[in-house]
């Protein structure tokens, strides 16, 4: 079925997905009109979803961002296998998840069950049942795209979930997709994928992320302000509290890539993919409380030169500015997000954290050490 | 209105007129038949103008280069512009940019400065250099704002940029005899500096504004009074004549190898734009007024710098190393308004109405355009100049003593 996915020309911007959204988001979406403006078409830009059912296959898909995906397309008709170890039921049901839609997902998921470092196995496996597209969530280095790509020359287009991570530091910013990379950063692996991809004559299409929250985040943004909030502490921040960062809700991750499939636009392209607005250390803590319903909280800066945190993480986020800028796929795909943060944090506060499930326990051992010393110095 | 009958000329069967400016179709374009169906026509211009306007920025550019069968070309739409410019301060080059690139496109240029040609203020830079307006065959003259019709000798315009005014008293007398006077299209200079603080940057077009703001009263005026405006929301500026410092203040510190006292963190973003990119999104919105009216623009560049970055690449653009100081200006009782040439905190917007709207591109290149700039510094002989840094002083020397707990 062709489906318009992204911005009418001359509508205000609205994401056409809200039905799917809302069909596993408790929470009432918030559907943000634009202020009214003129945009002018970007030409082209104007696109019909691949009408075609695709075989697509996820590397990865039951965690986080393929979680979403996976949903999203089979909801659009594709036939979608998740390749996993299997250590993750494939489907489980999502907070805020019909029993109707969650029983469509599961009766409709397949599995290719293996590990994607057995090289041999990925090859084998994959070229035995042809694909015609690859979302590449889990991948870190650029040697296990090769036998994906062996097992698949008639491969329509490979789309790699890589990190604005692998930008360089810059004073300057935001980080655009035309910036300069670092190569030794941590996220060289993401790097050399992209490379690689670029070096083969596959139709590829790669997607930088910045910090993605929402709810089922393992890694814990959100969850660590969350954490703090309810026990009623102070929150550390290091230095300034000005440093400034960006979080993407993963369900507009999932319609970013949803808007690079069979996307012309999008053939041998990246796009750094995030919300539209950034927002300060402090004003992420502040956010969080707003989205908990908690009261404006205690935000105490501390320089964390002054202590040693061993291998703990005192703070879950880069001490640094790190934000890029959407305007390119806003431009070139249509697409938006639909979330701004506190109604992204909300949204995560429903269905997740606020519900009492969380990934990982409550940690104030560097936060007593901060608090312990500030106490000392007053 | 002009802009339905263009619309009719486009949807005209037989003939395809390649247009370029929709508002001002001369009369004689306008024996064209209109479309036979009046419904379509109608039904194009009420849909929004968002899609009518793309339409026609589709269709002009596929027909720019063909001629109607009369063998009739319509070239780009000269205009005669007015720019009403303020004598002092970091706005005031904004004025000499655009009236020189407007020369350059073909169009007429007056700019009247606000105050007298004898004035002191006209020694500095850009009033020192406006013969090159005169040269590129623009007019330059002198008066109040609110007496701009006598001012211009009773000439009219179709183009108006207001890039003085900073609140209502000031603009209104200006915006009231445009009106009267038949101008078609009124542009005016506001500022970034009106956005309400966020945690959320940047500042984005439709974000709250400080209610109280002298050119928010402006820019709600225009749009109750004109049909065809636009604000433009600048921050600060490079570029060869310049009114006010801005990448001086680090030269100045840095040729004499003395530390940079920077308050705060130094991590505060800020957007430093080469006045080019101004220039050229104010002449954007006077080629596409369609596409630009009844919008507001940040005019700035599209990537922001934080104020220790601004002074490593100043460094960088002299050929040396800096020093940077932080300091915090309460503790140590300095006015950071006076100590230091921009705001202590993010100042920070972007351009993406323009970019949206007028597929307006930014080429600010601050490691380049700072390099440019420190040629210019060096040329006019600056780093050689007796310079007191009394505040820089004072805070230096407040650093070396320990702070009370």
């Amino acid at each position: 079925m062709a489906k318009m996915m992204m911005m009418q020309q001359s509508q205000p911007s609205l994401s056409l997905l809200t039905s799917s959204l809302s069909d596993f988001n408790g929470a009432k979406l918030n559907l943000q009109v634009q202020y009214k403006r003129k945009v002018q078409q970007p030409k082209g830009a104007l696109y019909v979803s691949a009408s075609s059912e695709k075989k697509i296959l996820i590397m990865g898909g039951t965690r986080f961002i393929g979680i979403f995906l996976s949903r999203f397309l089979v909801k659009e008709g594709h036939q979608v296998t998740l390749f996993t170890r299997g250590k993750s039921p494939i489907a489980k049901q999502l907070p805020g998840e019909s029993d109707q839609d969650f029983a469509d997902f599961s009766s409709k998921i397949l599995h290719l069950k293996g590990d994607r470092k057995d090289y041999d196995f990925v090859k084998s496996s994959l070229s035995a049942e042809g694909f015609d597209v690859v979302y590449d969530i889990n991948g870190r280095e650029a040697e296990e795209v090769e036998p994906i790509l062996d097992a698949l020359p008639k491969l329509e287009q490979y789309i790699y979930c890589s990190s604005a991570g692998v930008y360089l530091k810059s004073d300057i910013l935001p980080h655009c997709e035309v910036d300069a990379v670092d190569p030794k950063s941590r996220h060289k692996g993401k790097l050399e994928t992209e490379s690689l991809l670029q070096s083969k004559g596959v139709n590829w299409t790669s997607i930088r992320p910045v910090y993605i929250y929402g709810p089922l985040n393992y890694n814990p943004v959100e969850e660590w302000f969350f954490h703090r909030l309810k026990a009623g502490r102070p929150i550390p921040v290091p230095n300034s509290g000005i440093q400034i960062s960006q979080l993407g809700h993963v369900k507009d991750l999932a319609t970013a890539f949803l808007a690079v499939l069979g996307n012309e636009k999008a053939s041998r392209e990246i796009f750094n993919i995030s919300g539209e607005k950034y927002v300060t250390f402090d004003g992420l803590a502040r956010a969080c409380a707003k989205a908990g319903g908690f009261p404006e909280p205690e935000i105490v800066h501390y320089n964390p030169k002054e202590f040693d945190f061993g291998k703990k993480k005192a703070f879950p986020f880069r001490d640094q500015h790190f934000f890029a800028s959407v305007e390119k796929a806003k431009h070139v795909l249509g697409w938006k997000p639909e979330f701004d943060l506190v109604d992204g944090l909300t949204d995560s506060y429903n269905l997740d954290f606020g519900r009492g499930t969380f990934r990982k326990e409550a940690d104030f051992t560097t936060d007593d050490m901060i608090l312990s010393k500030k106490l000392v110095l007053q | 209105m002009a802009a339905l009958s263009s619309s009719s000329l486009f949807f005209s069967s037989k003939t395809a007129i390649p247009i370029n400016n929709l508002t001002l179709i001369p009369t004689s374009l306008q024996r064209f038949s209109l479309p036979s169906s009046s419904s379509s026509f109608s039904s194009l211009s009420s849909s929004s103008s968002s899609s009518s306007a793309s339409l026609f920025t589709t269709h002009s550019l596929k027909s720019s280069r063909r001629s109607s069968p009369q063998g009739f070309t319509v070239k780009a739409e000269k205009k005669n512009v007015l720019i009403v410019n303020t004598n002092s301060g970091g706005h005031a080059v904004i004025g000499f940019y655009f009236a020189k690139e407007l020369l350059s496109a073909g169009h007429a240029v007056t700019i009247m400065t606000v105050g007298e040609e004898s004035s002191d203020k006209m020694k500095k830079t850009p009033f020192s250099r406006f013969s090159e307006i005169v040269s590129g065959g623009g007019k330059t003259v002198w008066g109040n704002p609110a007496d701009v019709a006598i001012v211009v000798g009773g000439e009219t315009f179709d183009v108006v940029l207001d890039n003085n005014g900073k609140d209502l008293d000031t603009v209104r007398p200006v915006v009231d005899w445009a009106k009267s006077s038949g101008v078609k299209q009124f542009l005016f200079i506001s500022s970034a500096g009106i956005y309400k603080s966020t945690e959320e940057p940047p500042h984005v077009e439709g974000d709250a504004v400080k209610a109280d703001a002298g050119h928010v009263g402006v820019e709600k005026y225009l749009a109750e009074t004109f049909a065809n405006w636009a604000s433009f929301r600048p921050q600060y500026m490079i570029g060869s004549g310049n009114n006010k410092d801005c990448e001086e203040w680090f030269f100045d510190r840095i040729v004499r190898d003395r530390p940079v006292p920077i308050p705060g963190s130094g991590l505060q973003l800020t957007n430093i734009s080469h006045v080019r990119d101004l220039s050229s999104m104010l002449t954007s919105a006077v080629s596409n007024p369609e596409a630009a009216s009844c919008n507001i623009f940040n005019c700035v560049s599209d990537r922001a710098v934080t104020l220790d970055g601004m002074a490593k690449l100043c460094a960088a653009a002299a050929g040396k190393t800096v020093e940077i100081v932080h300091y915090d200006p309460k503790a140590i009782g300095v006015d950071a308004k006076k100590a230091f040439p921009f705001r202590n905190m993010h100042f920070y917007a972007e351009p993406r109405a323009a970019k949206d709207i007028l597929g307006w591109e930014s080429k600010t290149n601050l490691p380049e355009d700072l390099k440019e700039r420190y040629e210019e510094y060096v040329k006019i002989g600056r780093d050689k100049k007796e310079m007191k840094f009394e505040l820089d002083d004072k805070i230096l020397e407040a650093l070396k003593t320990p702070v009370a707990a």
